[in-house]
């Protein structure tokens, strides 16, 4: 029951973010107190996302996953035929996923075709980053940040709490094959859809973000990475901004990188030791070659 | 007067050494092992599951000597370990590792993960495809991502060849 609290609270302090840091913690648990104040609504609302994401059972959230990974393979394109490469990918990816808040479902990472900078995750543990992405790479800790961050979103269940109000979340989020082909099937599809909106246009929420690159750094600095990794590939992202396709990538569907840099950056305090973590960048150099992506 | 705040200070410091000994951490990581000493070519004692509360015996580097519910001692990667139990659904519902929910979630976990590579996509998502008229090459290639696994055995190797984390010399 405790935990509960703690989590509703926890979870109700992402939703309020940086207004908790502005009016102060005490001023926010004050309104908290007041049954009509829009925080103590915020909290309900929260509440009821908890409620869903809990009730819903792994395979369905799994089921979300896969149908949102087959849109996304249409929209961003197939994964890059190089085997020694998917594996490499995954083993990095693997890595960190082992050291996050949720290591233990099974998380599975793709290279994708696609000339977009991007990396996205989808419920239930299935992760893709772009080739056009993995081009500005430069070693496995960097690497090892991108994917630590997807695998943020889908430990902490960000996508899925984004889409509250969808009607398949009513009542008992489950899903079988027999209730595809019924009304729980359609509000299954529209809610697949909402997601595609939210994964592909117009982005999580901000704090939600912020969220997985704190995520990010620790994942790594766990793993035995240099934590440092993801504050080089977004330093290295702001240098392309501008010459960049922006529809679906990175660019738009994430908080501005000046922003992520300086949070990232006061964060690294934590980790007095970054510096001596691996990098990795010879093996990094050996498994990836790509073709075709611009550097 | 001054008597009286030396033997205050004398208990507060002998609570905050008990509190000291008594520093409980939770094992994180999945595929934590206990190790005889603080080194990843020592023996292994046991495989800790995610969950698993650690009682704090020697703290400050890497390795933290730590003794397990069973008694054991030992000692594990500091990445390995945090100072909050992971989440109950993550250490396996209310029972905690203790109620065996846990196996039983992994377990079932691991079941649906190692029969993936055989069966292919899920019922349900095969019948979203159809209904939307995916066309078949989509659904081949997320099989092949999702037959993409990544063995305990093999990321060890692969962590050791890379030197890192508890394989960092």
């Amino acid at each position: 029951m405790r935990l509960k609290q703690t989590t509703c609270l926890a979870l109700f302090l992402i939703v309020c973010g940086s207004s908790a840091a502005s009016a102060g913690f005490l001023d926010q648990l004050q309104k908290l107190a007041d049954p009509e104040s829009k925080e103590r609504k915020m909290l309900s609302g929260a509440t009821q996302v908890l409620s869903s994401a809990k009730d819903m059972d792994y395979p369905t959230e799994r089921a979300i996953g896969e149908s949102l990974a087959l849109e996304g393979l249409q929209r961003f394109g197939l994964p890059v035929k190089d085997e020694a490469l998917q594996q490499y990918v995954n083993q990095v990816g693997n890595a960190v996923a082992a050291n996050s808040k949720r290591p233990t479902i099974p998380y599975r990472f793709a290279v994708l075709e696609s000339n977009v900078q991007n990396a996205f995750a989808v419920p239930g543990g299935v992760i893709f980053i772009s080739k056009e992405l993995l081009g500005v790479i430069d070693n496995e800790a960097e690497l090892a940040a991108v994917l630590a961050h997807e695998v943020g979103h889908v430990a902490s269940k960000h996508a899925i709490s984004s889409i509250r109000r969808a009607q398949f979340l009513q009542g008992v989020g489950t899903i079988s094959a027999a209730q595809m082909k019924g009304d729980k099937g359609k509000q299954f599809e529209s809610m697949i859809g909402d997601l595609q909106s939210v994964l592909f246009d117009k982005g999580l929420d901000k704090s939600m973000e912020f969220e997985a690159d704190s995520a990010a750094l620790e994942s790594s600095y766990r793993s035995g990475y240099d934590p440092r990794g993801m504050i080089t590939v977004l330093k290295k992202l702001k240098k392309l901004e501008a010459s960049s396709v922006k529809k679906g990538s990175w660019f738009s569907t994430h908080p501005a990188l000046d922003d992520r840099i300086e949070r990232l950056e006061a964060q690294l305090k934590n980790y007095p030791d970054a510096a001596s973590l691996a990098t990795v960048p010879e093996r990094f150099a050996k498994r990836v070659k790509l073709s075709g992506a611009k550097n | 007067m001054r008597k009286r705040t030396l033997a205050t200070l004398v208990l507060l410091l002998a609570l905050a050494g008990t509190a000291l000994a008594q520093e409980k951490r939770w094992v994180s990581s999945d595929g934590t092992t206990l190790k005889k000493e603080a080194s990843i070519s020592s023996e292994d004692l046991a495989q800790l599951p995610v969950g698993s509360e650690l009682t704090v015996l020697e703290a400050g580097g890497r390795w933290v000597k730590v003794q397990a519910a069973d008694g054991r001692q030992g000692w594990v990667y500091a990445g390995r370990i945090s100072d909050a139990a992971p989440a109950a659904e993550v250490a396996g519902g209310e029972g905690g590792v203790l109620g065996g929910t846990l196996q039983e979630s992994q377990i079932a976990t691991a079941k649906a993960d190692s029969a993936r590579s055989i069966r292919g996509l899920s019922p349900e998502v095969a019948q979203y495809a159809k209904q939307r008229g995916t066309p078949e090459v989509y659904k081949k290639e997320l099989d092949k991502v999702l037959a993409r696994k990544v063995s305990a055995k093999e990321l060890k190797t692969f962590l050791r060849e890379g030197k890192i984390g508890e394989y960092a010399p």
